[in-house]
């Protein structure tokens, strides 16, 4: 009796060991892989995971891999991984939205929106998400828009007000004209910097030109000659400048409305995730 | 016979534990292996599996260690910092605690978080468990003291206890050559351009003193032909603006210059200097 438990205790323990100590198996590999995943130590977990993949054929690994690319914004070797999962696989819809999500951030526009444009149609379940970021990136990308409550139709109502607001600020942006900016300082010094926000800069460009001139014309009206040119130069140096300075005061009035606006754009396609699903692989 | 199957049993039992110990034993060369052939990002790769399969934390300080030390030889001083720390907690004797914390000061001084690297070595020179670890500690806030600039300071480190004679001799020589900041601006506060002058930009010196001079003379030329706001203004816009300008530029040249002598002195340092750098 004593010598059956004993084989049996040696039957039992023995594979259960032999397991554990084989670190290179391929389940340990993949354990290993996952760990390294959820630790987001993504270019090694892709490297553990690849070794998996030599022994198991497994779409939820090269979905994995592919993610991990994304995740390190290496869109290229993303795309390709994505792009190896077939129709069959359980994560097939999944991979399209994702590789929409690498076009769009590898700014491959031309397959974007055929991409795009084949989710929307194909009634996939991921065809409303598709929408979204297209319509997003409409409003990054494209000069002509389709109409306001249709561009909105596929958003969420707190998203509606805000992309909303971005869309009103794409057909009528804030913009200073550099022109009106140069021509304004050129009749009354400073009034161009006022004109595009820059109040502090445009009354002291007012108050210097104003003062160097006044000084010039005194110098000259009592003959003081070397006096009265230096402060014709500084006079004319400021004058030039004010200029000069309120029309790049425009040009960088315009700058800072698109980077806001791109800006903005891309904080909330970042916090939406590009409209992907979320995974529960760290669960 | 049940005695002797027991006996075989726990035999058994003990040998495979045994030749799991063995698995991370070999596990633990192998990665420490590519960390000696320089194959950090391999080595970490290999140290964190020998950590995941490492149930019973045989091999957590080791692994930590030389996981931030590959990591601090690719440059990756905040991922170093945390395995170093992650070895501080797993450390099981004060040996092992104090080299961590050494290490973490070390790599706190290359990544120039010095007042860090500062308060580890401080802290580990009041504890007197590590008494006879002084030299050792005083060493690195001598380094620290280099990546501060503070070579004079760092120089009398480092001729404590004849700790390194030569380390104090080139900070001593370092120091020697630098400039000093203060004296290049306030000099340049009595006599416009002499600032430049200590520092060796004679051309830039010369052109600070004649605007000086001239803008000098145009405000109290005016102020002479009683043109007081003409003088005030002149004084204001042109005066100031060369004096403070020439003191300004004089503070910036010794800077520049101090910190081309610390660049080189640096340099000597990482590909010259024999003994044990940060």
């Amino acid at each position: 009796m004593s010598n059956k438990i004993f084989f049996l205790l040696v039957v039992i323990l023995f594979p259960i060991y032999g397991q554990q100590i084989d670190i290179h198996s391929p389940k340990n590999i993949k354990k290993f892989a996952d760990f390294l995943f959820c630790d987001k130590d993504y270019l090694r977990a892709i490297d553990e995971y690849k070794k998996y993949l030599e022994v198991v054929n497994n779409d939820t690994i090269r979905f994995k891999i592919a993610l991990g690319y994304s995740l390190i914004n290496d869109q290229s070797n993303a795309l390709q991984e994505f792009s190896s999962i077939n129709n069959s696989s359980a994560l097939y819809e999944q991979s399209r939205i994702e590789v929409l999500k690498s076009l769009s951030l590898s700014k491959s526009d031309s397959a974007f929106y055929l991409l795009a444009n084949n989710l929307i149609n194909s009634k996939s379940q991921f065809s409303n998400n598709a929408q979204r970021l297209l319509n997003t990136s409409i409003l990054l990308n494209e000069n002509e828009l389709p109409d306001k409550n249709k561009f909105l139709i596929p958003f969420e109502s707190d998203d509606k007000l805000l992309l909303g607001n971005y869309y009103d600020l794409k057909i009528n942006p804030p913009y200073k004209s550099e022109t009106v900016a140069g021509i304004l300082s050129a009749i009354i010094p400073g009034s161009g910097k006022i004109y595009t926000e820059d109040y502090g800069d445009g009354i002291t460009a007012f108050l210097l030109t104003g003062l160097f001139t006044y000084l010039a014309y005194t110098n000259f009206e009592n003959d003081h000659q070397t006096r009265g040119w230096i402060f014709t130069a500084l006079g004319a140096g400021f004058y030039a400048g004010n200029v000069y300075g309120s029309v790049a005061s425009a040009q960088i009035f315009n700058a800072k409305v698109n980077f806001d606006f791109e800006n903005g754009l891309k904080l909330f396609l970042e916090d939406k995730n590009f409209f992907t699903p979320a995974y529960d692989f760290c669960k | 016979m049940i005695f002797v199957n027991k006996k075989i049993l726990v035999i058994i039992l003990i040998a495979i534990a045994n030749l799991h110990s063995q698995t991370l034993k070999d596990q633990f060369s192998y990665a420490n292996e590519l960390f000696n052939e320089g194959k950090y990002f391999d080595a970490i790769t290999e140290f964190k599996r020998l950590q995941f399969f490492d149930s019973e934390n045989q091999f957590s300080f080791q692994s930590n260690i030389l996981i931030g030390k590959s990591y601090k030889a690719g440059a990756k001083f905040d991922d170093a910092i945390k395995y170093f720390t992650l070895a501080e907690i797993s450390s099981r004797n004060d040996e092992e605690y104090f080299n961590s914390n050494i290490l973490k000061a070390r790599t706190n001084i290359l990544r120039r978080t010095n007042h860090q690297a500062e308060r580890i070595l401080n802290e580990l020179l009041v504890d007197t468990k590590f008494k006879s670890k002084e030299n050792e500690i005083k060493y690195w806030l001598g380094w620290n003291l280099i990546f501060l600039d503070e070579w004079k300071k760092a120089s009398k480190i480092f001729l404590e206890n004849n700790l390194d004679t030569t380390l104090s001799n080139l900070c001593i020589s370092v120091d020697d050559k630098m400039y000093s900041v203060n004296f290049a601006k306030y000099s340049s506060y009595v006599i416009p351009g002499f600032g430049q002058f200590y520092t060796g930009e004679y051309v830039s010196g010369l052109l600070s003193l004649s605007w000086n001079v001239f803008a000098g003379y145009l405000t109290v030329n005016s102020f002479i032909e009683d043109r007081v706001f003409d003088g005030i203004i002149t004084a204001n816009f042109l005066s100031m603006r060369f004096y403070s300008g020439n003191t300004q530029n004089a503070e910036k040249f010794a800077l520049q210059k101090n910190l081309e002598i610390s660049n080189k002195a640096l340099n000597y340092l990482q590909f010259q200097f024999k003994g044990e750098k940060p």
